[in-house]
């Protein structure tokens, strides 16, 4: 590959590695500016999400034009894009369950909720059932 | 000698069953992965070598640890999985934007709203596929999931007032909508489609 077209690459990749590194400080002061659990779970998984593929972005391309780094390769970025991209919800989905479950969210923050009618509605269902029937 | 032979034959048949675990859709995928690991797709001799020991290793995996088929499957539209990539991606970007902004507004903390979205189809492969993706997305986290309803619960963040709420159920909608169409089964898509009519005669 031509000299030139190595430094544009260079460029773009080290623009890309800039823009998620950006992000993920968007996430860090997104940890510390919002006010409880769920909110701070957004900016947990997410802008991160984008920046991190942003940066896996930017390594590829600067390990393109050098080939044989013998470390890893291309494949190997995608896997770590593939397999952060399936378990992040995982993980973020836990936390806000067990963080809403043990009420550990400020409900003058939000404004319509619907799952608060469903577990609501669940909780009237076990109480009203006679005692002595198994739950289920 | 004859207790012998009965304890062989069971043997082979639990080996039997033990190789009925195998699914070979799901061993190919793990074969991808395994070939990804040690740079199995170079034109070298060696690649057909990795092909090959990724898919022993993959079978011998899922003899030893079985997991259940999954049902009712999925089925790949490449035309709609580009649009559904492109979709994601976009939605991706705009929202990280609209996060961002939303971490360095001055003033008051930003409010948000969890909804519930009713799931057009039975298929649990789409619940989940429709899960992670709204969980890419920034903005939105899903709290809960009720498995027989078909139900997301999805926190959004931002949706300040009872209309951005509806707004927001309406993004999770048309991303339930882009991704059956990508990976659904053909019952998957009527089912979308039905529900889609009978929601909007509703309206």
């Amino acid at each position: 590959m031509s000299e030139q077209f190595v430094s544009v690459l260079d460029w773009v990749a080290i623009l890309c590695i800039l823009a998620g590194a950006l992000l993920s400080f968007v996430a860090a002061v997104g940890l510390i500016r919002f006010p409880d659990l769920l909110s701070r779970m957004h900016t947990a998984a997410k802008p991160q999400v984008l920046g991190m593929l942003l940066v896996l972005l930017g390594i590829g391309l600067r390990i393109m034009p050098v080939e044989e780094t013998g470390v890893f390769d291309f494949g190997t970025l995608v896997l770590v894009g593939l397999f952060q991209i399936v378990t992040v919800p995982v993980a973020g989905h836990i936390a806000a369950r067990v963080g809403y479950r043990t009420g550990r969210i400020r409900h003058d923050l939000v404004v319509t909720d619907e799952l608060e009618e469903r577990l609501e509605a669940k909780r009237r269902a076990v109480r009203d059932r006679p005692p002595g029937e198994g739950t289920s | 000698m004859n207790d012998l032979k009965t304890r062989r034959g069971r043997g082979l048949n639990a080996l039997r069953r033990r190789l009925g675990k195998v699914q070979i859709p799901v061993a190919l995928g793990m074969t991808l992965v395994w070939m990804l690991l040690f740079k199995g797709f170079e034109p070298r001799p060696e690649s057909l070598g990795i092909a090959l020991l990724g898919f022993l290793v993959s079978a011998a995996i899922m003899m030893v640890f079985p997991l259940p088929p999954i049902v009712p499957g999925f089925r790949f539209w490449p035309v709609q999985c580009v649009r559904l990539f492109c979709h994601v991606l976009g939605k991706m970007v705009v929202a990280s934007f609209q996060v961002t902004a939303q971490v360095f507004r001055p003033g008051p903390p930003v409010r948000s709203s969890v909804v519930a979205v009713q799931m057009r189809t039975d298929s649990d492969l789409m619940l989940v596929c429709t899960a992670i993706a709204a969980s890419v997305i920034p903005g939105s986290v899903i709290v809960e999931v009720a498995q027989p309803e078909h139900i997301l619960y999805v926190h959004m963040l931002g949706a300040e007032s009872d209309a951005e709420a509806q707004e927001s159920k309406q993004i999770i909608l048309t991303l339930e909508e882009r991704i059956v169409r990508a990976l659904g089964t053909r019952k998957d898509i009527t089912d979308l489609e039905a529900a889609t009519a009978a929601g909007k005669e509703n309206a």
